[in-house]
């Protein structure tokens, strides 16, 4: 007994004396245990996405190699909606807006250029790209900043149904106004044109898409990336607490509103050009909502989800529509609601962590630290 | 004098078609917090079920009273297995609504296919004042409306049941603490909203006829209708109703229906903006 008490009491002073000492160790281990599973952690997430990124370039660069002709086509359209997804994906899925009334912007710049082609003959994509750009942000600008500036904030609900009435009065006031063709919208409208070439649906089209897609997606990730991201996903998680940090959190959201808006805009007028018509549906609630499906699917929050639930949901539709047109749109209402009940944030997070992603910021600084020693 | 007694009466029955329509958007909307995107889709079925009922020979007045009970029971069933889970999230709940009325729309749209289906009314004819006439079934749901509205505002502010009801929807941890069943409470009133949005398609059946996208029609009008009368209370979304209401069906008097049609939604969202609470803020019936 009392010897086993004297030990006791030994390695009591001996903690008390190397108290510091040992805590320096415990601090130690504890760090390295820390950096550890931060590089772990921030490497298991780091493999994903890139990866994830890689192969869907190499699958749309052989895309048309592989595709008939009609197919071709198809997958052109269905590149152009993952482009107006992105700008969705943007707004919701990183600034926590909801844009019911995304398709006011694409079907906007939609009508813009098929009017620029149809009353001034003017089809070269040097003007009517950045044009339809423009229209799209010149639209969410003042939407945006109508339903989201002002003394105060305004409440989620009011947003998203704010952006729901604006997308169904402007198919309304397209369906009834006879310069835009009223129910019938605009029919053929000229090719879009680089000076004496013409673009026609096919390979050439589609490689342009999708070169155009690479860049604006390049652009959205470094901008998420950015210490702006950083600001933007905290307000999707807590708008209070960015706006104690000093953000204006309001003008942060109209100015990603408006970057949507634009992406929109230009997906809307790519669009116009490669159906060759516009129609009022085009602004309307349909495609509004049709771009919150694809999002959802894919995974709200990141960018090569909205890409990759367009392509799921528009190829099941095209794959099943011919024998199964009836049920095809049950058969989505149930898989999105199974996906918003079980699996909210899409499909994507079946193989991309959370950590990936929020993103992992300020990763690359805790590696260079692990790498030195 | 004869046109604008005409023009009058067509006002009112807009209105009163509208704050039929809310009353059921209202209260789910309105008092549970629930932006019920399938509520279009309720009122699709009404009509559907009045449908059905007059094509298999059975008189349109049973379907039209069928409607609301199982409209409302399909209700009560969705809220226990999918609507419960949204309490916490507005937005996930919007979707989530979205694609239970997409569910329901489609398969409608599969049943009657792509057409547009006519159901007789009830109360055919109409009623002559002088050398004026005016719709009988029109007049009929003017005054079933008000019925209704009457009806609702006694049950939840006169009863004991629209007490509890109303407790559980303001403070949920109090109404269970004083021993109130909350979940049961939410269903019912969840099937209460949804009872009210079957009898008001099944009315309206008549005069719009049957078509896959009737309810699309009335939702967006609808939530607009709320948000003016302000969230919170029953009586905001009706008031908020009859204003829209009578707006959208009086604005095209005086100018083209094109701009009539775009300036209730300008008008109303402006509206919105400058007085988030609405028409009639605060709590209460």
């Amino acid at each position: 007994m009392p010897k086993s008490m004297s030990v006791t009491r030994e390695a009591i002073a001996g903690d008390e004396a190397d108290e510091a000492t040992a805590e320096r160790v415990a601090a130690g281990q504890v760090k390295e245990l820390v950096k550890q599973h931060v590089k772990e952690h921030v490497k298991a997430g780091r493999k994903v996405l890139p990866i994830v990124e890689g192969a869907a370039l190499v699958a749309a660069l052989a895309a048309p190699l592989l595709l008939q002709d009609y197919l071709t086509v198809f997958a052109t359209r269905v590149i152009i909606l993952a482009l107006f997804a992105l700008s969705f994906d943007l707004v919701w899925g990183y600034a926590g807006i909801m844009s019911f009334g995304q398709a006011l912007f694409f079907g906007s710049a939609g009508y813009g250029v098929a009017l620029l082609a149809r009353d001034l003959d003017i089809t070269n994509i040097f003007l009517v790209l950045p044009a339809g750009t423009l229209i799209g942000l010149t639209f969410a600008l003042l939407l945006g900043g109508f339903l989201l500036l002002g003394r105060h904030p305004s409440s989620v609900i009011f947003v998203s149904l704010g952006t729901l009435t604006g997308s169904y009065a402007a198919d309304r006031l397209a369906r009834g106004w006879y310069y835009l063709g009223g129910q019938n919208g605009i029919p053929s409208i000229a090719p879009m044109t680089a000076g004496g070439y013409e673009f026609s649906e096919g390979p050439a089209f589609y490689y342009l898409v999708l070169g155009i897609l690479v860049v604006v997606y390049l652009l959205c990730r470094f901008l998420v990336r950015s210490q702006f991201g950083l600001a933007l996903a905290g307000l999707r998680e807590n708008e209070q607490r960015i706006a104690f940090f000093g953000y204006k959190a309001q003008h942060l959201k109209a100015i990603i509103f408006a970057i949507g808006g634009a992406i929109a805009g230009l997906a809307g007028s790519l669009y116009a050009f490669h159906e060759g018509f516009v129609w009022p549906n085009m602004v309307g609630v349909v495609v509004s909502t049709q771009v919150v499906l694809y999002v959802l699917f894919g995974g709200s929050g990141t960018l090569i989800g909205a890409v990759i639930g367009t392509v799921i949901v528009e190829g099941v539709s095209f794959w099943l529509s011919d024998n199964y047109r009836d049920i095809w749109p049950i058969i989505l209402g149930v898989l999105l609601l199974l996906v918003i009940l079980f699996r909210p944030l899409g499909l994507i997070s079946f193989v991309l962590g959370e950590r990936e992603r929020v993103g992992s910021f300020g990763a690359k600084v805790k590696e260079k630290q692990n790498a030195a020693p | 004098m004869a046109n604008a007694f005409v023009a009058a009466f067509e006002i009112l029955s807009f209105g009163a078609i509208i704050v039929l329509i809310v009353l059921g958007l209202g209260i789910i909307a309105s008092m549970m917090g629930i932006f019920n995107f399938a509520q279009g889709e309720f009122v699709l079925l009404g009509a559907y079920i009045t449908y059905l009922a007059y094509a298999n020979g059975l008189p349109i007045w049973a379907g039209m009273i069928a409607a609301p009970f199982l409209v409302g029971a399909l209700g009560f069933v969705l809220e226990a297995l999918i609507i419960r889970r949204f309490y916490a999230a507005p937005i996930v709940a919007m979707l989530g609504t979205y694609a239970l009325g997409l569910i329901i729309r489609e398969s409608v749209r599969g049943l009657i296919g792509g057409f547009y289906l006519t159901v007789p009314e009830p109360i055919g004819g109409s009623i002559d004042i002088g050398t004026m006439h005016i719709s009988a079934w029109r007049f009929t749901i003017i005054v079933i409306t008000l019925l209704v509205m009457a009806g609702c505002y006694l049950l939840l502010s006169r009863t004991s049941f629209g007490l509890r009801m109303r407790a559980t929807l303001e403070n949920p941890s109090l109404a269970r603490a004083s021993g109130i069943s909350t979940p049961l409470m939410y269903g019912a009133t969840f099937a209460f909203g949804s009872a009210l949005a079957g009898l008001a398609g099944a009315l309206i059946v008549p005069v719009f006829s049957l078509y896959a996208d009737l309810g699309i029609r009335f939702l967006i009008q609808g939530f607009v209708a709320v948000m003016v009368g302000g969230v919170g209370s029953f009586i905001g979304p009706v008031a908020g109703a009859g204003v829209i209401g009578t707006l959208s069906a009086a604005l095209p008097w005086l100018m083209a229906p094109v701009v009539a049609d775009v300036l209730v939604f300008v008008l109303a969202i402006a509206f919105i903006k400058l007085r988030p609470q609405g028409l009639i803020a605060g709590k209460g019936v």
